[in-house]
């Protein structure tokens, strides 16, 4: 069923086909419809759930507590907002559990602009004093923000990470065509807290928590093939790659395909989860590229990530970065000319 | 693909009138992406809104150099001049009282200022022939729909303020 | 300069005006209000001001007083950290109701249970207003805002200063005021100005308007003041 929705709209209704009953939120630009569209929801199924929190603080620890009694639910945030709910999404990860969060990242360092960037994921992949077990979809349009939502929820309850879709202030926003009819099926969502469960995050010897990460660590790597998602695009004969996520992939994509038509073998390399990054295919598919051009609003967050993971490669690697600052096709494209 | 911006300030109601340009194209079944672009203040500051229409596809909302750039207000010019070059079309509307080069200034008339948003969106529309005209109306019948249930005179006057220069 | 013209506070930026508030806002009346206190009591070279998130950041630039804006539910303790190393500066925490009665309001509470010697400004308009009218702690019974689509019924409205008075210290000033009349909120700031020049802790609350996040013409917006002003009780908050 196509419908014509802003970005937050849709979020939002893809929260409630993906199986959520809870919401847990506190108002902060651009996330805000997110919040607004799902009292509207609830006002109409008394079955859903929304509570406007003190701070976000509270929402992520309130969703917590709804996961934990088996019922799913989500969270929605921005920048500051996002910082302050790094202390439930540590203790999320501690427990292992299923919370769904939507990051519409807006520009970094504190309060800074209300619209956009890609500074938070350094955030959203490592924040708290974890070690950054948790899935992180990063969307570039607005269907892959209804179909990966959908896909969230489902991979959180069945790998019980604290899983995220980082989108930001465009994909917030803008408005266009979008699919809207896939639900999701059963989540086998089953209440954590029950009889014989007793939980805790305090450890008290050194070996304890040791043995506590090396085992979260075995799981998350044993999985993350079955988790790990990218999209090539006009890579099999290209010397040159282009990196980006997120809406800049978006921008990138139609950027490689007017650089193609001045015969530059250029192709795109777009991670969609950036935790697990897709180390897999992108080993398999920029083998052959002789250089990557890295493309994002921000200070190499990217490109940290890229080179955490993908060190072996060697391929060497440029990084265009524009703080808070979106890129469009063109510019994208005057930029490589210009290398 | 064509590139439309409209620039004014909070109040002047930018950004309803390129939702609903923007939502013509998704009747007429064409691809369209509209994207709001201001900052904190409620009023007054500088709002912007792109909207990108094309047969088959659009993939991102903003763009470099607009075809169409629609001006509501003084304030707003600056902030616009980056997106101009040698093919883009600009109108004024009749809040603009500075002289721009190239342009084309939408007359009032007898049109109120509370419509002086759609009396230029259909401007827009007229030189731009991006959407249909019914179904540019019915977006906006959709949009005022509990303002036009509760007093039929605004439907009149913005009926009357978007078929102007449409 | 004509001589029947209102002057403007010595104390304003001039070049941040005309200055970003909404039309009909009550921002700007209390500001004005501060303004005038602060030039009649002569304690602009010795005055600190600090904005919370949400509308009072458009005040960043208002006064020709040092300034700054902090994280949203953060003006207090960030008041509170500098009046601690600065106890001859007049320190004012300028914030919203959600900065003080939300995100912020451990802040609000521990500070009035330590008495810290700042003053803060608490300006009221029932809704989250910079990020488009959701619900506030001081969203009244009933009312509509973005979300709560069908009026506010489940939870208490919360009334600031009657709360602080019971861990408040004897000689705490707690008074709520209204943007709409500013001659008795002058003397409300006043007073909460000079119990902190005394050593003690102050908080004034000002009903405020939002037309913008309310969606109301002049008369209603007048009207709604007026219906406010009785919920939120004016006067000083004694304390006995």
């Amino acid at each position: 069923m196509k419908d014509f929705l802003m970005g937050n709209q849709i979020l939002a209704y893809a929260a409630l086909n993906a199986g959520a009953k809870a919401m847990f939120g506190y108002p902060i630009t651009p996330s805000c419809e997110i919040l607004e569209t799902w009292a509207v929801l609830c006002s109409k199924d008394k079955n859903l759930s929304l509570l406007q929190t003190e701070d976000e603080m509270a929402a992520g620890f309130g969703t917590i507590g709804s996961c934990l009694a088996g019922v799913p639910a989500f969270t929605a945030t921005a920048g500051p907002g996002n910082v302050l709910m790094q202390d439930a999404f540590s203790m999320a990860e501690a427990l292992r559990i299923p919370t769904v969060a939507m990051i519409m990242q807006r520009g970094g360092l504190s309060t800074s602009t209300v619209i956009y960037s890609q500074e938070e994921v350094r955030l959203t992949c490592f924040g708290g004093n974890g070690e950054g077990f948790r899935v992180v979809y990063s969307t570039s349009n607005l269907q892959e923000l209804y179909d990966y939502t959908l896909k969230a929820f489902k991979v959180a309850w069945k790998y019980r990470w604290p899983t995220f879709i980082l989108a930001d202030g465009y994909q917030a926003k803008m408005k266009g065509e979008i699919e809207i009819g896939k639900k999701n099926g059963d989540l086998n969502n089953k209440a954590i807290l029950k009889k014989g469960v007793n939980l805790r995050n305090c450890y008290n010897l050194e070996e304890e928590i040791g043995e506590v990460i090396v085992n979260y660590e075995n799981d998350y790597q044993k999985n993350r093939a079955e988790i790990e998602e990218a999209e090539t695009y006009k890579l099999e004969d290209a010397k040159i790659a282009l990196l980006a996520h997120g809406i800049v992939g978006s921008a990138a994509k139609i950027a490689v395909d007017k650089l193609r038509e001045k015969g530059l073998k250029i192709g795109l390399f777009r991670p969609i989860t950036l935790r697990p990054f897709p180390v897999i295919e992108a080993a398999k598919t920029l083998d052959k590229v002789e250089k990557i051009f890295v493309i994002e609003s921000a200070l190499g967050q990217l490109s940290s990530l890229f080179k955490d993971e993908l060190y072996d490669l060697s391929i060497p690697l440029v990084e265009i970065n524009k703080p808070g600052v979106g890129f469009t096709p063109s510019e994208i494209v005057g930029i490589i000319n210009e290398q | 693909m064509i590139k439309i911006l409209f620039a004014g300030e909070g109040g002047q109601g930018v950004q309803v009138v390129a939702e609903m340009l923007a939502k013509a194209a998704f009747l007429d079944g064409k691809k369209s992406l509209y994207i709001p672009n201001f900052g904190v203040e409620q009023r007054g500051g500088v709002s912007l809104a792109f909207v990108v229409i094309d047969e088959k596809s659009v993939t991102y909302p903003k763009f470099g150099k607009a075809h169409i750039l629609a001006i509501f207000s003084d304030r707003s010019i600056n902030r616009v001049k980056r997106y101009i070059d040698q093919d883009t079309q600009i109108i004024l509307g009749p809040a603009v009282t500075q002289k721009v080069e190239n342009s084309l200034s939408v007359k009032k008339d007898d049109i109120s200022i509370k419509a002086w948003n759609i009396l230029t969106l259909g401007k827009v529309v007229n030189l731009s022939k991006a959407v249909s005209k019914e179904n540019l109306i019915k977006a906006m019948e959709e949009r005022f729909k509990k303002y036009f249930d509760k007093d039929p005179r605004i439907k009149e006057m913005d009926l009357k303020a978007l078929n102007k220069e449409l | 300069m004509n001589n029947n013209q209102p002057r403007f506070p010595e104390c304003f930026k001039k070049d941040s005006k005309p200055h970003k508030f909404c039309p009909g806002c009550g921002h700007p009346l209390v500001l004005k209000a501060l303004g005038q206190v602060i030039d009649e009591m002569g304690i602009s070279e010795k005055t600190v001001f600090m904005v919370d998130i949400g509308c009072s950041l458009l005040a960043w630039d208002f006064f020709d007083i040092p300034t700054t804006q902090t994280h949203h539910g953060r003006t207090i303790p960030t008041a509170v950290g500098f009046k601690k190393v600065k106890k001859d500066k007049i320190v004012i925490a300028y914030v919203g109701d959600g900065g003080a009665y939300a995100i912020g309001l451990q802040h609000t509470i521990t500070s009035c249970l330590r008495n810290d010697p700042i003053t803060t400004i608490v300006v009221n308009n029932t809704v989250y207003a910079m990020t488009g009218g959701q619900l506030a702690p001081t969203t009244t019974d009933n009312e509509i805002t973005t979300t709560t689509p069908e009026g506010k019924k489940e939870f208490a409205t919360l009334k600031g200063p009657e709360m602080l008075k019971e861990i408040a210290n004897k000689e705490a000033y707690l008074a709520r005021g209204s943007s709409f009349k500013p001659l008795v909120l002058k003397q409300y700031l006043k007073k909460a100005i000079e119990t902190q020049i005394k050593g003690n802790f102050s908080l004034v609350e000002a009903v405020s308007a939002c037309p913008t996040n309310w969606k109301t013409n002049a008369q209603e917006t007048i009207e709604r003041v007026n219906e406010l002003e009785k919920i939120f009780t004016q006067g000083e908050i004694k304390n006995d």
